[in-house]
């Protein structure tokens, strides 16, 4: 299977979306969001696009099969970092080695930006992410250090701001 | 061998930081022992959802142990929290160990929830010679 992978541009963001929408729960913002936070002066992530050609679309008739999209951290011990935020393939691309290739490409950006980590999150029960990234030589920390994810959203973001103190 | 503080001047103090920091400080007559006027700190940066949008990462949170119980960690916390609704970010995240009992306590006391726990989430890293490999794989 022929495949490219290219940097995404604004109008790719209605694609990626209905990319997205195959997925059980739906993502909550809008293509317009994607395009104005990630096509900006001061963009909040970068994204990479995997393209096969016409004459290999998929059923619904995309030529855009994939994508990783990723933004810059920080790691007060070893400096810039990147976090994968979101690496997707089509079910039915599967298997032809786009996944790979996207998640070294965006390896390369990560050592291009002299960024010392790249860092993402899998589910537990995802067996095989976890192996395709285990395969590659990725650590889980969470299994190896302990390390939990914590969140405040919602309700509990905003009671947490409301409790700072008023100086 | 440069001093780390010197990368942290330059990444976090130019037209395009890659972080933010709060810092909590005492008058001088309440100093740290060494003679400190800050006594903690909060480091944290914008990240992205594509759920939910734009949301921030808390990525240090330290008071100095003899200022421990005074409401200053709670302050800094409250305050990033404040930071990220004026922002308009939709999520406040962070990392804790799984035997760092007090801190998952507070955070939890706070509405924090355990993604780890409630949900599965491991942080998965590349980096070093495996992070050098997987970057000369390019399609």
């Amino acid at each position: 299977m022929n495949f490219n992978i290219r940097d995404a541009t604004k109008e790719d963001c209605k694609d990626e979306l209905a990319l997205y929408e195959k997925m059980p729960d739906q993502v909550k913002i809008s293509h317009e969001d994607l395009e104005r936070d990630g096509f900006c002066p001061n963009p909040c992530f970068g994204c990479l696009i995997a393209e096969v050609p016409e004459e290999n679309k998929s059923k619904e008739g995309f030529t855009t099969v994939g994508y990783a999209l990723y933004f810059y951290t920080y790691s007060t011990r070893k400096g810039r970092a990147v976090h994968l935020e979101d690496l997707y393939v089509m079910p039915e691309f599967r298997g032809f080695g786009i996944g790979k290739g996207l998640l070294s490409n965006v390896a390369k950006v990560t050592k291009e930006k002299q960024c010392a980590l790249l860092q993402l999150s899998v589910l537990d029960w995802n067996t095989p992410s976890r192996d395709f990234y285990a395969a590659r030589g990725a650590q889980d920390l969470t299994v190896t250090e302990g390390l939990h994810l914590i969140r405040f959203d919602e309700q509990s973001l905003d009671d947490l701001g409301n409790d700072a103190p008023k100086n | 061998m440069v001093p780390f503080c010197v990368y942290l001047q330059r990444d976090g103090f130019n037209q395009n930081p890659l972080f933010e920091c709060l810092v909590a400080q005492v008058p001088e007559g309440s100093q740290s022992k060494e003679g400190f006027t800050i006594v903690g700190y909060a480091l944290y940066f914008d990240i992205y959802s594509t759920w939910k949008g734009r949301s921030m990462y808390l990525e240090d949170f330290y008071v100095m142990p003899e200022f421990r119980g005074f409401g200053i960690g709670k302050s800094l916390l409250s305050t990033v929290g404040k930071v990220a609704k004026e922002k308009q970010c939709a999520r406040l995240q962070l990392r804790v160990l799984d035997g760092n009992t007090p801190s998952r306590d507070f955070y939890a006391a706070r509405g924090a929830q355990d993604l780890t726990v409630n949900e599965g989430w491991h942080m998965i890293r590349f980096d070093g010679p495996d992070l050098e490999r997987l970057a000369k794989e390019t399609h």
